[in-house]
């Protein structure tokens, strides 16, 4: 298991001459065009642009969800490109969180069984007390038995928060996560997102059309139609 | 928590949830199906044996020439099975200066083991069933010994050197051995006066019959035992060769029973197939997360594994229990057709239901399910992203394995397997196809339609590949049903035929060709229609192609028997009636030496054209030249021979005549008018078997409706799973449509008219497939008479499109007359 102590100030992720197309009937689409990337650990990089620009798919290809056309990309100095699907997948529960902007909870499991999944996957077996300890965190230790559905979306979210902080991954990925939420509790998620961010030193990549929140973040990456600029 | 816990867990709450019931409910009825008719069958069918074995008085005959090894009885008590034996000898009674040649049986107490026995004390007397043979001491005679011998029951008769009392006359033994035409009037005493007689000497010319009843399995263990140890001369009787009337209706009974239930579990699998896709793609999403959150794809395929082997577990459960219930009401309901003791249920037919409940479910649900293994974690940032359909090889390949191993379970037949699995196939392929360019062409008369038919025919066209999919399953639904009823139908109706009302049901035997004409007058008289009389000569095969027919001839040969034996040998100008010439030719002009043998017995003997046989018929032998073979049917209940003579080989040795006749029960005493007339003519009622042969019919029929009820229950479900295999993206475009402002009456007219439509060319081609299966069916396997059924053409299409419109709008309600937005909201 590696400790965030032995990650510190390392290059957690790097990338170079990132690229992903896709054959369409109109010829090859490029999406990304070589992107390169080195980001620390414990850094947070806000990941702006316009729709279409290639934001949802460089963090796909940062975290493993997807493989690049080409370049090569390593995270805590393995390389990905290389890596099985089911290394990939490992290397996800080991290292990585995710915080999306639809929530993407289990419909059928409650609160607190979501957030335990991760942990039950891992074979941890604190599970239930760590999750009940985050979920209190983030101010829901009165809805652990509800069923997704039953909660508000801020709250949903709340839940995913701690779902991906439940890990204490060394990055979290976080796809517009206030997309879907009022500006209010928007705000408000962005915070507690922070604050876990800070309490767990972890690397924080955001993906978001929010120019405040990208603010937020110690550096900003503008993508335009798939190159950085 | 365990992974396993976390199956469960996910197992639970998706059931709770309703995301289940569809696949449940088609798995235990698939499984209540199975256990019903595995259990229904299995119970019938020991039944049936159990009647069938009425007739050996036992579920194991040995026949022997010479008295039981007594390691024979050692074994059998050791198996702990019940023995029990008769010593069958022909001997001359005579009484009041009457002479008699009487066949004498002589049983030991435990005789007889299966069926019964029935006396009477005199004319007036009524008739009782008894299970036990004549006490010592004691004779039970048939009437015409009584007569022939101008005795009265109670009147002393002298069999060999022991004098008995006649107490009882013999009206009904159940296992009354041998062909029909051999009867001497039956004597039967009790073994313990047997060495009294002073009739069984060393070379005396006994039949042994050792009869044993026990448990299956000690009977097999001692079967097994037994067999190496049989010498030429002693032969173990089987059911289904030694009374072939039975038998064939036996094996009959068993292939339709078996393809019937065939039929049910087909229809479940395919509604199993629908559920698990439409459960598969509802659970993308879920498994997206997982992915995400790291679970290889092993991991997937465990945990979801895991959860259809527990629900499969669950369900075979409930449905091998709703199955032992269902047979249970089924025997209730038939109780008055059945015979008072009907077989237990077997718990190895539960069993099988359990199994083939898992078999199912493997085969018809694990390829949708392999599809969440490939599902891509970046479906979490992208929806659209689905895995690739499972491999069509894998879908059909084990569907079509898991049917034609249970055909072949259920029929033990590779030819029937091999005619339905082939012609099914080949069907659906053509058929496919056919739908698939009929669906395109239809696309281009879209912009010419108005705005209902246009929505109602997109929902088709849409997604062709799935239309075709839920065409074809509502066709095999409706072909089932189809096949179940009009297979029954002309199945039942062409053993009537076999056996129509007026078929004879009395064999008259012993006549003297000088009898004859005024035999033949009297029965015109008496308004009786016989059948040919033939002439019967005794005589025993001895070699062929002057070869000693015991070197020929395997033991375990089906004709070995008729080696053993005298064979009722006839001769005649005509080829007998219902009798076919299969190969060679039957005898244009008279020339002695030429003989007819029976299909199956030459193919038994290994007997050819021009080989030549000799008999024994008395001191003498003869010799004839095959100049044909025959099939015939035994079934008939006419007069048949395995030997016919030319004219001229066998004229020159005594014989005796025999015809059959049909008399009316109500009419059974014009029978006591010819026997009093003709005392030496053996009168044999066979009616009686007749009658048998009938209940066991009925039984069948009986039980083949409440198998189509089980097809019919298993349609439903087929029907509903495809409405809703297909429902969530309705639901989507439903809720659009009511966004955009289209009326709740709009949306009932699109779905119904889509459903109706589907339904339509589902029955249009259920009707194309069935009268294909029913031609190769009744063509190649069953050889029965086809003709079209004109009214299939009519009905079938009108059903499919009103019952796939009711099932698909009773699923589309939901959408209906829900508001927009809460469907939305649980999208």
């Amino acid at each position: 298991m590696h400790t965030h102590a032995d990650l510190a100030l390392k290059n957690i992720i790097v990338a170079e001459s990132l690229g992903k197309a896709v054959q369409t009937s109109e010829g090859v689409l490029h999406i990304l065009r070589s992107i390169h990337l080195c980001i620390k650990s414990g850094e947070s990089i806000a990941i702006i642009g316009e729709s279409g620009s290639g934001k949802s798919t460089l963090i796909s290809l940062l975290a493993g969800l997807d493989t690049p056309s080409s370049g090569t990309i390593r995270i805590n100095g393995h390389e990905l490109t290389t890596m099985s699907e089911d290394g990939r997948a490992a290397m996800r529960n080991e290292l990585i969180g995710f915080v999306f902007q639809s929530f993407q909870l289990l419909p059928s499991l409650t609160a607190l069984e979501n957030v335990m999944l991760p942990l039950e996957l891992g074979g941890d077996k604190q599970a239930k007390s760590l999750a009940t300890a985050l979920l209190t965190r983030v101010g829901l230790a009165h809805r652990l038995s509800h069923m997704p559905r039953q909660l508000s979306g801020g709250e949903q979210q709340r839940v995913a928060l701690a779902r991906a902080f439940v890990t204490r991954p060394v990055i979290l990925f976080a796809d517009e996560p206030t997309g879907n939420l009022d500006s209010k509790t928007g705000a408000t998620i962005i915070d507690l997102l922070f604050e876990l961010n800070q309490e767990n030193n972890t690397t924080l990549i955001l993906v978001t059309h929010d120019q405040a929140l990208a603010a937020r973040c110690q550096r900003t990456i503008k993508l335009d139609s798939g190159s950085m600029v | 928590m365990s992974r396993f816990n976390l199956a469960l867990r996910l197992l639970w709450r998706d059931s709770r949830s309703g995301e289940l019931t569809i696949l449940v409910m088609a798995l235990i009825i698939a499984v209540t199906s199975a256990t019903a008719i595995s259990l229904f069958a299995d119970r019938l069918q020991r039944t049936m044996t159990t009647q069938t074995a009425d007739f050996l008085a036992a579920d194991l005959v040995i026949t022997s020439p010479d008295v039981q090894p007594a390691n024979w009885i050692t074994k059998a008590q050791a198996l702990q099975l019940h023995a029990a034996q008769t010593a069958d000898f022909s001997s001359v009674l005579i009484e009041n200066d009457e002479m008699l040649l009487a066949s004498v049986k002589a049983v030991s107490n435990a005789y007889p083991l299966r069926g019964y026995l029935k006396i009477t004390g005199g004319d007036y007397s009524e008739e009782h069933t008894v299970h036990q043979g004549p006490p010592a001491g004691q004779a039970w005679v048939e009437k015409r010994v009584l007569s022939a011998l101008k005795l009265k029951l109670g009147d002393a008769l002298t069999v060999g050197e022991k004098k008995l009392i006649a107490s009882q006359i013999l009206t009904y033994e159940t296992d009354k051995q041998g062909d029909f035409y051999s009867f001497s009037p039956r004597v039967m005493i009790n073994d313990a006066d047997l060495p009294a007689t002073g009739i069984i000497q060393p070379g005396s010319h006994v039949h042994y019959f050792f009869q044993y009843t026990g448990e299956a399995s000690a009977l097999q263990a001692f079967n097994q035992w037994l067999k190496p140890q049989l010498n030429p001369s002693q032969r173990m009787l089987d059911i289904h060769k030694d009374r072939p009337e039975l038998g064939s209706a036996l094996n009959r009974a068993e292939r339709y029973l078996g393809l019937s239930s065939i039929i049910v579990i087909l229809i479940s699998g395919v509604a199993i197939a629908m559920a698990t896709r439409r459960y598969t793609e509802r659970h993308f999403n879920a498994t997206a997360i997982l992915r995400c959150l790291g679970l290889k794809q092993r991991d997937i395929l465990w945990l979801y594994g895991c959860q259809f082997v527990v629900l499969g577990v669950l369900a075979s459960s409930i449905g091998c229990g709703l199955g032992w219930f269902a047979q249970q009401a089924l025997f209730h309901l038939l109780r008055g057709l059945l015979p008072q003791h009907v077989a237990n249920p077997g718990l190895l037919a539960v069993f099988f239901g359990f199994i083939v409940g898992m078999a199912v479910l493997l085969a018809f649900a694990l390829p949708p399910l392999l599809r969440l293994k490939q599902v891509s974690p970046l479906r979490v940032l992208r929806r659209e992203l689905e895995p690739l359909p499972s491999s069509a090889w894998l879908v059909y390949g084990l569907a079509l394995g898991i049917i034609a191993v249970l055909i072949e379970r259920y029929t033990g037949d590779a030819k029937m397997t091999a005619t339905l699995l082939g012609v099914g196939l080949l069907t659906l392929l053509v058929l496919g196809l056919l739908v698939y360019g009929l669906l395109r062409v239809t696309g281009k008369l879209l912009p010419h339609l108005n705005l209902t038919w246009r929505f109602g025919l997109q929902g088709i066209l849409r997604n062709s590949g799935a239309s075709v999919s839920q065409i074809l399953a509502f066709s095999i639904t409706l072909v089932a049903m189809v096949l179940s009823f009009t297979v029954r139908t002309d199945l039942i109706d062409n053993w009537q035929k076999q056996l129509p009302d007026n078929a004879p049901n009395h064999f008259a035997l012993n006549i003297f060709p000088a009898q004859q004409a005024t035999f033949k007058q009297d029965m015109q008289a008496l308004d009786i229609t016989h059948s040919q009389f033939y002439p019967v000569v005794k005589g025993r095969l001895v070699e062929i192609n002057n070869t000693p027919v015991q070197q020929v001839v395997s033991k375990d040969s089906q004709g070995e028997s008729a080696t053993h034996r005298e064979l009722s040998l006839t001769f005649t100008q005509q080829l007998p009636e219902d009798n076919k010439i299969t190969q060679g030719t039957w005898w244009q002009t008279v020339q002695a030496g030429q003989v007819s043998v029976e299909q199956k017995l030459a193919t038994s003997l290994k007997i050819k054209l021009h080989d030549q046989l000799t008999f024994t018929v008395g001191s003498q032998q003869i010799k004839a030249e095959v100049t044909s073979l025959r099939s015939l049917d035994w079934d008939t209940m006419r007069p048949n021979f395995y030997m016919v003579f030319s004219p001229g080989t066998l004229d020159a040795y005594p014989s005796t005549l025999i015809t059959s006749f049909y008399l009316p029960e109500a009419h059974k005493n014009v029978l006591n008018t010819l026997v009093k007339k003709y005392p030496a003519i053996t009168i044999l009622e066979v009616d009686v078997i007749v009658k048998q042969f009938k209940t066991i019919l009925l039984q069948l029929t009986q039980a083949i409706n409440y198998l189509l009820y089980f097809s019919l229950l298993a349609g439903f479900t087929v029907l509903f799973a495809a409405v809703y295999a297909t429902l969530d993206h309705r639901i989507q475009e439903g809720a659009i449509l009511r966004t955009l402002g289209a009326k709740r009456s709009f949306l009932t007219k699109i779905h119904l008219l889509e459903f109706g439509l589907l339904g339509f060319i589902a029955g249009v081609l259920t009707v194309i497939m069935s009268e294909a299966i029913i031609y190769s069916l009744y063509t190649q396997v069953m050889h029965i008479a086809y003709s079209p059924n004109y009214y299939l053409w009519l009905v079938i299409p009108i059903v499919g499109s009103i019952c796939v419109a009711l099932a698909g709008y009773s699923g589309i309600r939901y959408i209906v007359n829900k508001s927009p937005v809460s469907v939305l909201r649980e999208l």
